[in-house]
């Protein structure tokens, strides 16, 4: 991943956790404003409904109040009370509640005992419990003829006979049902959903002594009768309604009532007692949440629109601003990598005075430098190569002059001496001059030789051949042992030749001679290395993709600091040495793709390795 | 002398309009309302009038002929031969004859006839049966032994009687009937009599108000309420019986636990205040006016003897049907109270109702003022076994007794019917069942 790359991620990541943050912030925030405004919303509704149950319970004390003030109310008291005969008036109560729309209405004769029942006509003359004094409404659980049960508001009045004495003859126990059709009738608003339900409607209420406590009955969801009928979903409300149940108090609760958001709805439970706290039901106000969870998932929806808008400009933003920051950082690079490939006069370039600016123009002063400093290194070592070449010609020269020098003035001198021994003085001089000339000859050859290495002829041999060729030149007899190291000696320097060859050719693309030079000079060093003798061994392995070629000897060995100085021209630790060999053997191996180094310490001898490529490039 | 004949001349002149009011007219179409179906088999107001029976009921509760002049019995009481009355004319003019009569009655009760043959033996018609039928020419007198045929579908009912079938169909829920010119009984007085069906009673009175309607129905528990509305009522003696029928099987099977029913009801409460005090409380199948010994039943209610009989066993939840109208669906809504009290559980139902009903409330009609014929005619009404009776009172009663004490058929009331006429009815009567009697009945303003 490159540097464009990661500023493009890294700003982009930045980008999109700042926008989700801000996001998240926002949407959380109006979560909870909304929902705030619900709450608000859901109680003012709750609370005008519940005025609103007040007032129709205030219409069903009115009612009863006026059927009780009523000239027909007071007649029947008159006569009740005058006869003491009921049976005229069974039907009374049927009438006066038709007129008064009310669902139930019982004359109560002053006995106690029920005159006349609208709701159940067959119960006259059965004593009715609650006939007291007079009550304001009060909700009660009336029993009906079908052996069922209906939960009404009720209203007691007494009517006062409407002789001279006033006294209390009959009572009126009225009320309108608690069902359906008075849900349906009740004002809801919009997205309001009424509900009611009764535990056990189907016991009578003289032998439902539990109601609804908090032992109530398993909770049956056809129970929850809504102004519509049965109301869907109705098992979510049972948690909110036991509890409001358990507490006897009004409970919220926000309840889901699918899967999906929009089908929540933010429930009241409103316990409904009688005078004496029994909890006869629970009034259900439920209001739908879909039109604020809608709203909530536009803005939502919005919302990660203008995000996912604000990501991508984010990302083109980013993608504007890594180019900009990354492109001169990565001309650098590639100026750098064209500096290390050894393009010293690669040139960025320089804009703007800030750090990239800074940094370019530091770079390209740099790269002035480096030209300049290789430049005036160059010259250094040109003028110091020249140094070498003429201290080491100098030094090579001198020697073969002295003796010239010697010889000519011998020959000099010797024009005195007698012819006899002139002529053997000139013969020895001549021969002497010859032989320095021819000195001469080849310290010049060899300075020839190494200006003008010849470009290798490459041939494909076998790299054990090569060795084995070296040898049999300097070790004839260890040649001929193939595959035993030969331990015969030679006879100058009793040096023991090893020769450590495998079985399998190992083929390498080289000059054979220019190979069996380097090789020969190699060998020439190490029997150097060992006048006293010792053991050469000279093997060949396959490593990798290349071929090593060892020459070892048990010489002194070489310091660290030979061993760094080893290959420079001209420098040599022999004494008569002119410091070309080893320079040959490294032009030599280099001109073959191939490399050579030297492993030594002092007293243990020193190995040369040198490494060329296998012909096949198979890899062992 | 002058001055007396002069005043007798005036008072002579006097009563000649007098006796012109009381002479009834010819002519004129009367308007009946009523609740049911006129052709009902028991009590259909029009069968009444379309068709005669073998015999009648006189006003005295005597057996009188009808169709049949005369009639003997044989084997004790195991063979009747019934001679029918020469010259009498079917409405559609085909002459009565004893196979018409034979076909009629077979019609008529099917496999549940008091007897067991029937045969047409000439001009009468011979029936016998295995058990002695000391009351069958009472019997039939009664309305489901009326002797007509359908004759064609748009006529409908051809018959003997005073009024013959129109089938117009005009007026839907209007039954009109034509005064029968050739009536063996000669012709009636009315010309026409128009019945509409299906009526509230409400709507009847209404009628009878505004002069829509010249008769209308007044059930027993308006009765009173009729009379507060000034309305002109006729009401029979007591012609029904409000009883409970229960059944013995299911829950009811035993016969401790149906005399906890009996035990349970309050008579009184549906006497005096459903019935309004038209009725009589019962606890004998057969009223007081006709044997006399009514009193030896007990009509008290018993609660704690109820819950003993019940012996502390909850039987399962009993049903409860009312055959009729509001009244009796809230005698029914009481008596399911009342069994309450007494530890039942009881469901009111519909009559018509798919499942298995354990009691029934129906209003039996005593058919005739003679006791053993009226004992049948309940007990048949009622799908209960007819035992055979003895003609003298203590049998009667320990026959009855014995019936009582099975309490399968629980008496609580005897119930009157009653009539309210327009001011232009004269000469209304009821018959032994309380069935109005139109053939005598005629209109103050007809031509």
């Amino acid at each position: 991943m490159n540097l464009r790359q990661k500023l493009l991620l890294l700003l982009s990541l930045m980008v999109a956790v700042v926008v989700a943050a801000v996001a998240w912030t926002v949407l959380v925030r109006i979560r909870q404003v909304f929902e705030q405004r619900d709450q608000e919303e859901t109680a003012l509704f709750v609370s005008q409904f519940q005025r609103e149950f007040q007032h129709r319970s205030a219409e069903v004390a009115a009612s009863v109040g006026r059927i009780a003030a009523s000239e027909r109310a007071r007649s029947i008291a008159f006569q009740l009370a005058q006869s003491g005969d009921a049976s005229p008036y069974l039907t009374e109560a049927q009438t006066l509640a038709q007129d008064a729309q009310l669902d139930f209405l019982e004359i109560v004769g002053p006995d106690g005992n029920i005159v006349s029942s609208a709701q159940w006509p067959a119960r006259f003359g059965y004593f009715e419990p609650i006939a007291g004094a007079d009550q304001p409404t009060f909700l009660k659980t009336e029993d009906l003829p079908d052996a069922s049960s209906a939960l009404g508001i009720f209203a007691m009045r007494t009517v006062r006979r409407s002789d001279a004495t006033g006294a209390l003859a009959v009572r009126i126990l009225a009320g309108k049902r608690l069902d359906q059709s008075f849900l349906a009738d009740l004002p809801t608003a919009p997205g309001m959903q009424l509900a009611l339900y009764r535990d056990a409607d189907q016991v009578p209420a003289a032998t439902q002594q539990s109601h609804l406590g908090p032992d109530m009955l398993p909770f049956e969801p056809k129970r929850l009768i809504g102004a519509a009928g049965e109301v869907s979903h109705a098992d979510r409300y049972e948690s909110l309604i036991r509890s409001a149940i358990r507490s006897g108090q009004q409970a919220s609760s926000i309840l889901y009532l699918t899967v999906r958001r929009e089908d929540s709805v933010n429930a009241t439970a409103i316990p409904l007692k009688n005078d004496t706290g029994v909890v006869l039901a629970v009034l259900i106000v439920a209001i739908s949440r879909s039109g604020m969870v809608e709203a909530q998932q536009h803005i939502r929806a919005i919302a990660y629109g203008v995000a996912a808008g604000g990501v991508f400009l984010a990302i083109l933003a980013s993608l504007w601003i890594a180019a900009r920051v990354s492109r001169p950082i990565e001309r650098l690079a590639q100026a750098a990598e064209q500096v290390a490939a050894g393009n010293w006069e690669t040139r960025v370039p320089e804009r703007g005075h800030d750090e990239i600016g800074t940094l370019a123009r530091s770079f390209n002063h740099m790269t002035g430098e480096l030209v300049a400093q290789r430049d005036r290194l160059v010259q250094t070592e040109r003028v110091a190569a020249w140094r070498e070449l003429a201290r080491r010609l100098a030094h090579e020269l001198k020697n073969p002059l002295f003796p010239l020098q010697l010889t000519v003035e011998n020959l000099v001198r010797a024009r005195e001496l007698p012819p006899e021994e002139f002529d053997e003085v000139f013969r020895e001089s001549t021969q002497t001059l010859g032989m320095e000339i021819a000195n001469l000859k080849t310290i010049i050859g060899r300075f020839s030789d190494f200006s003008r290495m010849p470009k290798p002829q490459l041939e494909r041999i076998d790299a054990n051949e090569a060795l084995r060729r070296v040898a049999q030149l300097y070790f004839r007899p260890a040649a001929r042992g193939e595959q035993e190291p030969s331990e015969n000696l030679s006879p100058a320097f009793k040096i023991k030749c090893m020769l450590e060859i495998a079985s399998d050719p190992l083929f390498i693309h080289v000059d054979p001679e220019l190979l069996h030079r380097a090789l020969s000079n190699l060998v020439l060093n190490a029997m150097d290395a060992m006048p006293q003798g010792g053991t050469l061994t000279l093997s060949a392995q396959p490593k990798g993709k290349a071929v090593e070629l060892r020459v070892a000897d048990t010489g002194e060995g070489l310091t660290p600091e030979e061993c760094e100085r080893l290959f420079t021209p001209y420098y040599t630790t022999k004494q008569h040495g002119t410091g070309l060999g080893l320079a040959i053997v490294q032009s030599v191996v280099a001109d073959h793709q191939g490399g050579i180094a030297v492993e030594s310490r002092v007293g243990g001898g020193a190995t040369f390795v040198i490494t060329l490529p296998r012909a096949d490039g198979t890899e062992s | 002398m002058l001055r007396q004949v002069a005043i007798s001349c005036l008072l002579a002149a006097l009563a000649l309009p007098a006796a012109a009011r009381t002479r009834p007219h010819y002519g004129g179409t009367l308007r009946v309302e009523i609740e049911g179906d006129p052709w009902q088999r028991t009590g259909g107001l029009a069968r009444r009038m379309v068709l005669d029976g073998l015999t009648t009921i006189g006003p005295d509760g005597t057996v009188l002929p009808a169709l049949a002049v005369r009639w003997t019995s044989e084997n004790n009481d195991h063979r009747w031969q019934f001679w029918l009355r020469s010259g009498v004319h079917f409405q559609n003019d085909t002459a009565l004859s004893s196979a018409a009569v034979e076909a009629s009655l077979t019609a008529s009760c099917g496999a549940s006839c008091p007897w067991s043959a029937m045969r047409a033996a000439g001009s009468s018609v011979v029936l016998t049966a295995d058990s002695p039928m000391p009351n069958l020419p009472a019997l039939l007198a009664g309305d489901k032994y009326l002797i007509g045929f359908d004759a064609d579908p748009h006529v409908g009912i051809v018959g003997t009687g005073p009024f013959a079938a129109t089938g117009e169909l005009n007026n839907p829920g209007v039954t009109r009937l034509v005064a029968n010119e050739t009536c063996w009984q000669g012709r009636p007085f009315l010309d026409s009599v128009e019945i509409s069906s299906r009526k509230s009673i409400h709507d009847q009175w209404l009628d009878l108000s505004v002069g829509r309607a010249d008769l209308v129905e007044v059930p027993a528990e308006q009765m009173r309420q009729a009379h507060d509305q000034r309305l002109a009522v006729v009401a029979s003696p007591l012609v029904s019986l409000l009883a409970l029928t229960v059944s013995d099987s299911g829950a009811l099977s035993s016969p401790s636990l149906r005399a906890a029913i009996a035990l349970a009801v309050d008579r009184g409460a549906l006497s005096n205040v459903i019935f309004q005090k038209q009725g009589e409380i019962a606890a004998s199948l057969l009223p007081a006016e006709l044997t006399g010994y009514a009193f030896l039943f007990s009509t008290q209610r018993d609660l704690n003897k109820a819950h003993e009989l019940r012996g502390g066993v909850a039987p399962p939840a009993l049903t409860l049907a009312a055959e009729g109208g509001a009244a009796m669906q809230l005698a029914a809504q009481r008596i399911a109270l009342n069994l309450r009290d007494a530890g039942f559980s009881v469901q009111v139902v519909s009559a018509g109702a798919p499942q298995h009903i354990d009691l029934t409330l129906r209003r039996l009609t005593l058919e005739s003022s003679q006791p053993q014929c009226a004992l049948e005619s309940i007990l048949r009404a009622a799908s209960l076994p007819v035992p055979v009776t003895e003609q003298t009172p203590a049998g009667l009663y320990k026959v009855e007794r014995a019936i009582v004490d099975t309490h399968l058929l629980i008496p609580l009331l005897y119930l009157p019917r009653a009539y309210a006429v327009g001011g232009r009815v004269r000469d209304l009567r009821l018959g032994p069942d309380g069935a109005p009697q139109l053939a005598g009945v005629a209109l103050e303003d007809a031509p």
